[in-house]
């Protein structure tokens, strides 16, 4: 049996195949501006793609924040019950997940087999979300996809202490000005954005092992300052930015066997 | 009019509701912010008690004077007076409950230019030695001051019929609750939160009419409304002034069951005792034995037990945390709140809230959660 798992993200658009609890393809493009438009496209690349056919996938699971808008899904799940089932898929020893993503961050307790016991996630605010790193790489002027190596090398973390993203920027113009070097700079972005974080999964109470998720997961520097703030390991999941898409597949493929 | 309409119309808008009553009525309305109030007095001084619940508007005027620290009712409620939208009120009472609504009261009386202005400073600590007589006395000198105030007597005869009135009250709408709880499908997800919107604003005999008229219009028994196939949880928090948020849990699979708020339960919560040597030791008696709000002390455990209790009872799955954002007392509270309720295995979620709604789509991604997390 093949069930597929549809994540409309704020930025990217995730798909995801699972057949008899085995990962059969994965799929990723941007949002854009249609989420309606771009559940459907990334299923249909993801089906070209595996060479699957539409027949054959029995039951769709939309998630993320435009599951709604993907109409031809069988049921919408939250991304916060699909990050569970997904991490737990490609992790059972996880129990705790941290999942950051274009606008939201959000930190997840589960349960052995992979459910929820315990969540919080981010509100009214986009501060340590990858919205805030994608700024700040503006106004750098540098890769975000170079900002976990540059980091690596800081001698002395800056310290930003505005949270919020608008006055954390100018932070960081006058850190410029001032001629802070660009490693430290970074690192001291990273840290800003792991206090957040942090702060939010201490309220909710870390349970190891720690799996990040989301795409501000495939940053080393995020992931680095996190595990310091925390004082834990943090296993990155091999598919950062696909866990909710195989989290939303998996449990369709449960609601089958259910039916 | 019949009873739903007429409560949705004051949920809509209480203030043109009690502007055209005092009109009919002559009746002078004294504005209160908290269930600490002592409203069986202003009842019994011939007066209106008229629950303060912030405004649905922006606030411009009152962050002149306030912090914007301070929560939303205290910024909201002092918005509505100097924007003249309580224009009705003949002034208002400030008993002692958090920090904002002391420092608000000043700043009221200063500026916000009504006739009447009262404070009630009650006891914090409602478990020593002295504080049921200092409760008393405090309550006998509001009596006073409103009786001066308003050139009238408040006799205890007149003490007595409003102990009467209000118990009457509270016990419909602790049937309203019960039927409710019972089955959740009886009524439209937010209907009892505009009736108890209703119950706090309204001209009190005329909502006992209301109330009596719509409860004997409600079958109880009625065939397949009962049971929605939702799942319960209980509400907790201070005040709630979102019917959306009832109505967005049901659509994300729960019923709301109870709740300990202070524009819910709290309010009609205890019985007072309609003998005795004294009216008003009766009534303290009352605001000395009710389940403590976090601006009061009474055993340290209380309030958490209390609420472990009411989920246990109702039978419900969970416990959803409503706070005012910048609500102190409340949000000192939660972490051990939370803690209980973790410890007795009962899921719960905080969330918190201001003047408007949190936007429906992040609402409803925590509500979907948190009914999957609910155990069937």
């Amino acid at each position: 049996m093949i069930t597929a798992g549809i994540d409309i993200g704020s930025i990217t658009a995730k798909a995801a195949l699972i057949e008899d609890n085995r990962l059969l393809g994965t799929r990723l493009q941007f949002t854009g501006y249609n989420a309606q438009k771009a559940g459907k496209a990334v299923l249909e690349e993801l089906i070209a793609q595996t060479g699957v056919q539409r027949e054959q996938i029995a039951l769709v699971v939309s998630t993320g924040y435009g599951r709604n808008s993907v109409d031809f899904a069988d049921k919408a799940i939250t991304e916060i019950t699909c990050h569970g089932a997904g991490a737990h898929f490609i992790d059972p020893e996880t129990r705790f997940v941290i999942d950051v993503g274009g606008q939201d961050s959000k930190v997840i307790k589960i349960d052995a087999a992979g459910k929820v016991l315990d969540f919080a996630m981010n509100d009214k605010c986009a501060a340590g979300t990858g919205r805030f790193l994608e700024v700040m790489a503006r106004a750098m002027e540098a890769d975000l996809d170079d900002f976990g190596e540059i980091s690596a090398r800081a001698g002395n973390p800056a310290s930003i202490s505005s949270i919020c993203t608008v006055f954390a920027e100018s932070e960081v113009i006058s850190l410029i000005s001032k001629g802070e070097t660009r490693e430290n700079m970074i690192a001291g972005i990273h840290e800003s954005v792991a206090s957040r974080i942090s702060a939010m999964a201490r309220r909710v109470g870390v349970t190891e092992p720690v799996m990040m998720t989301g795409g501000v997961a495939r940053n080393p520097g995020v992931v680095r300052a996190l595990g310091k703030k925390l004082r834990v390991e943090i296993r990155v999941s091999p598919h950062a930015q696909l866990n909710g898409a195989i989290g939303a597949a998996l449990l369709a493929a449960r609601m089958q066997q259910a039916a | 009019m019949n009873p739903i309409d007429r409560f949705q119309s004051v949920w809509h808008d209480p203030n043109d509701y009690a502007r055209k009553r005092k009109q009919q009525t002559g009746r002078k309305i004294l504005g209160y912010f908290c269930s600490y109030a002592p409203e069986e007095l202003i009842h019994a001084a011939g007066l209106w008690p008229f629950r303060l619940l912030g405004t649905r508007g922006e606030v411009r005027m009152a962050d002149t004077h306030l912090q914007s620290y301070c929560c939303s009712l205290v910024r909201g409620g002092l918005e509505a007076a100097l924007n003249g939208s309580l224009d009705f009120l003949d002034g208002a009472v400030f008993p002692h409950t958090c920090d904002s609504i002391q420092r608000l009261s000043d700043i009221w009386r200063l500026n916000a230019g009504f006739a009447h202005h009262f404070d009630a400073v009650l006891p914090v600590r409602l478990d020593s030695p002295s504080a049921r007589q200092y409760m008393i006395d405090v309550l006998n000198e509001f009596r006073q001051e409103l009786a001066d105030a308003f050139g009238t007597e408040i006799s205890d005869d007149a003490v007595w019929q409003a102990i009467g009135d209000y118990n009457r009250i509270r016990e419909k709408l602790r049937t309203l609750y019960e039927l409710r709880s019972r089955a959740p499908g009886l009524f439209d997800p937010s209907t009892v939160h505009r009736i108890m919107t209703a119950a706090m604003v309204m001209e009190r005999r005329e909502f006992f009419e209301q109330i009596n008229a719509f409860l004997e219009g409600v079958d109880p028994d009625a065939a397949g409304l009962g049971d929605t196939g939702r799942k319960r949880v209980v509400l907790s928090g201070g005040i709630c002034t979102h019917p959306d948020i009832y109505e967005l849990l049901a659509r994300a699979g729960a019923d709301v069951v109870w709740d300990d708020l202070c524009t819910g339960a709290r309010y009609f919560e205890g019985r007072i005792a309609e003998d005795g040597p004294d009216p008003v030791a009766a009534l303290a008696d009352r605001y000395m034995e009710r389940t403590v709000c976090p601006a009061k002390h009474r055993d340290t455990t209380a309030r958490a037990r209390a609420l472990v209790d009411m989920v246990r009872q109702q039978q419900a799955g969970g416990v959803i945390f409503l706070l005012l954002k910048f609500c102190d007392p409340h949000a000192f509270d939660y972490p051990y709140l939370k803690k209980f309720l973790d410890e007795a295995g009962i899921p719960s979620l905080l969330l918190e809230i201001e003047e408007q709604p949190p936007p429906e789509g992040q609402l409803m991604t925590r509500f979907e959660t948190f009914v999957d997390m609910l155990s069937d």
